[in-house]
């Protein structure tokens, strides 16, 4: 088991009320699972996200990360286990504007302390698997959308991480660009890697092999993506 | 991760930084330029100036003493000193007498007047009067001609030992001046003797003087005055010991009552030392206080720029933090980018202040000298001013929470 989230809670006060964004929630994901966690917005989604890549530590509950409690870590060993263990994908790419495709994708590595030419051939070879090689020495303003993706991409492959955490990977991109990145998923998937995409796209969570439903911090649902994806669609919207 | 890799890493994004913030990055080094500079410009003048000042002290010798009425350095009541009873040739006998520590021992009188020679006067001149060992008291030699004998003092000779600055002006182009008639305070004086070239103390000639016997200072001139006793000991080490010898001896001849204080005093050259560093120490104080203002509002530009620095970067930071930077590593970042702006404005700082000393030493008589290891100082200051003042915001960075930070727009 690479992830076991066990009874996670994760509780914080705004304006001096408090907001339990997760409320005792336990899952278990296999190497090489691609699993889709799919909720609407206020769910608790974005919270699991940060938990399961250590940008966030639970209230309560116990979180097992590649044999590691994560959970009781201080801020520099999150730093290490997020350099180590987790590659991340975020909607809007969060690439440095004025470093390069190639040092952009070198980061991880630097901070691994991996020596410098060592580093620039791992960073080239993440680039050829997203098949941006060609542009490696562009800023990303000089990049489009789908291949600022990729080059976020080939971030996260770099550092050889455990776990991939996308973060709405196909939000702030055009279908077909979307559909692109997700062809490139199911290449990593295919490949063994592990992937954890956070979606509030049924249509995206669909394409997942097994997806997971959080509704006011709980799962309600967990099952082959097609199934689960569109499980509380016919749900009434809640009134705000 | 190594302090190393922070360090590599931390100046590569540092210098990208400033490189990227060009204009930003002049306007900051500006300030603290200008406080290096006027650092810099301040401690070469204070310098060149004690440098100067100590080679003048070093003329006056450190083994001579001079006994007056009066402390050339006076605090306190006037009246008191006014009042003391006047030193006179015979306690320069008995001084002379007793002072087993002793090695010269010569009255003198003396008093400023004018000096004439051929139709061109001198004003305020130096107008000495002593005998054959005030050269060894005062540290003068004779460059030409000799020095007054004790048969000149006890003939009461008109015979005249003139300075540098006298014979320069009224003998110039290697006239030799010795055999000729000059007017000292309207009196005839022939010139025996020059005396080496001493220079200024505290902007004043010493080489501006005339050397006359002391008997016939004494019936010329106003001669019924107090006299000062030159003395030169025999071991500068002992110059306490001969201190303690001659306040006994004055004391005594003097029959000055025990319980009242010592009615003469003992002057030294390493009294003008202590004075000129009261003097020149306030200015120098006020001086360095202007300075490190300065250089205090050059460090809140620094911190006000890397506040803004870190508000603009929050997202970079955000990455970097989930890309595995520790807190140390976005510290070091940030702190090396204050330092490294810091430094190149001290850096520009340094050339401007030294420039700026330069030039003062150029068109005013303070002779700026600046020590190799003040521009070390400067520059070195400089880093430490944007260590300083880098710190809070760099913490700052540090502190933000990764995820808020990802968040920024």
């Amino acid at each position: 088991m690479l992830i076991e989230l066990s009874d996670i809670h994760r509780e914080y006060t705004v304006g001096g009320e408090l907001v339990r964004a997760l409320a005792g929630v336990s899952i278990g994901i296999d190497r090489g699972e691609w699993v889709a966690i799919i909720g609407q917005s206020g769910s608790g989604k974005s919270t699991l996200m940060n938990v399961i890549g250590c940008l966030d530590t639970p209230t309560r509950g116990s979180y097992m990360l590649n044999g590691k409690d994560v959970s009781r870590m201080d801020d520099d060993e999150l730093a290490g286990i997020r350099n180590a263990e987790i590659g991340f994908i975020f909607q809007n790419f969060q690439l440095l504007p004025r470093e390069t495709a190639l040092a952009n994708v070198e980061l991880p590595l630097v901070y691994r302390g991996v020596p410098a030419k060592e580093r620039r051939a791992k960073a080239v070879e993440a680039l050829q698997k997203v098949k941006l090689e060609a542009r490696m020495h562009h800023k990303p303003t000089e990049l489009s959308g789908g291949q600022r993706q990729r080059v976020a991409i080939a971030r996260a492959l770099a550092g050889t991480p455990s776990l991939l955490l996308a973060d709405e990977p196909t939000g702030n991109l055009d279908s077909a660009t979307g559909e692109e990145i997700v062809k490139l998923f199911e290449e990593l998937h295919r490949a063994g890697h592990t992937i954890v995409l956070v979606t509030h796209e049924p249509k995206l969570a669909a394409r997942c092999p097994r997806a997971i439903r959080l509704s006011d911090g709980k799962v309600i649902g967990d099952g082959p993506g097609a199934k689960i994806a569109y499980l509380d669609v016919a749900q009434p919207p809640v009134a705000v | 991760m190594s302090l190393r890799i922070d360090l590599v890493e931390g100046m590569r994004i540092a210098i990208n930084s400033l490189a990227n913030h060009r204009l930003r990055t002049l306007l900051t080094t500006v300030g603290v330029g200008i406080g290096v500079a006027t650092l810099l410009a301040i401690l070469g003048i204070v310098q060149g100036m004690d440098t100067s000042f100590q080679a003048q002290l070093a003329s006056l010798g450190s083994s001579s003493v001079y006994v007056s009425k009066h402390p050339w350095v006076q605090m306190g009541n006037w009246w008191e000193f006014r009042n003391r009873k006047n030193l006179t040739v015979d306690d320069m006998e008995a001084v002379r007498a007793q002072c087993t520590l002793c090695a010269a021992v010569v009255p003198i009188l003396d008093d400023n007047d004018d000096v004439e020679f051929m139709g061109r006067s001198l004003n305020f001149v130096s107008i000495t009067g002593s005998t054959a060992e005030w050269l060894t008291v005062s540290g003068f030699e004779t460059t030409n001609g000799r020095f007054i004998t004790d048969a000149d003092n006890e003939s009461r000779r008109l015979v005249a030992v003139i300075g540098t600055d006298i014979a320069d002006t009224f003998f110039p182009n290697g006239i030799d001046p010795i055999g000729s008639t000059i007017r000292v305070a309207g009196k005839p004086f022939t010139v025996i003797g020059v005396l080496s070239r001493k220079g200024k103390i505290l902007d004043q000639s010493q080489d501006l003087s005339v050397v006359i016997p002391f008997n016939t200072f004494k019936a010329f001139f106003r001669g019924r005055r107090s006299i000062d006793i030159g003395i030169q000991v025999k071991d500068p080490e002992t110059l306490d010991q001969s201190e303690d010898q001659l306040v006994g001896i004055l004391r005594r001849i003097r029959e000055t009552p025990p319980e009242k204080p010592d009615d003469f005093a003992i002057n030294k050259p390493d009294q003008l030392a202590s004075t000129y560093e009261q003097l020149t120490g306030a200015l120098y104080g006020v001086a360095l206080g202007i300075g490190f203002i300065t250089l205090l509002v050059g460090g809140i530009g620094i911190m006000n720029i890397m506040l803004v620095s870190v508000r603009e970067r929050t997202r970079e930071i955000g990455i970097r933090r989930a890309l595995g930077a520790t807190k140390r590593t976005i510290i070091t970042q940030f702190v090396l980018e204050a330092t490294l702006v810091s430094a190149v404005g001290g850096a520009i700082g340094t050339v401007v202040g030294l420039g700026g000393a330069k030039i003062v030493s150029l068109i005013t008589p303070l002779a700026a000298t600046v020590k190799p290891g003040t521009v070390f100082f400067g520059v070195g200051f400089a880093a430490l001013v944007g260590l300083v003042f880098g710190i809070w915001p760099a913490a700052r960075a540090a502190n933000l929470d990764p995820v808020e930070a990802l968040r920024d727009e």
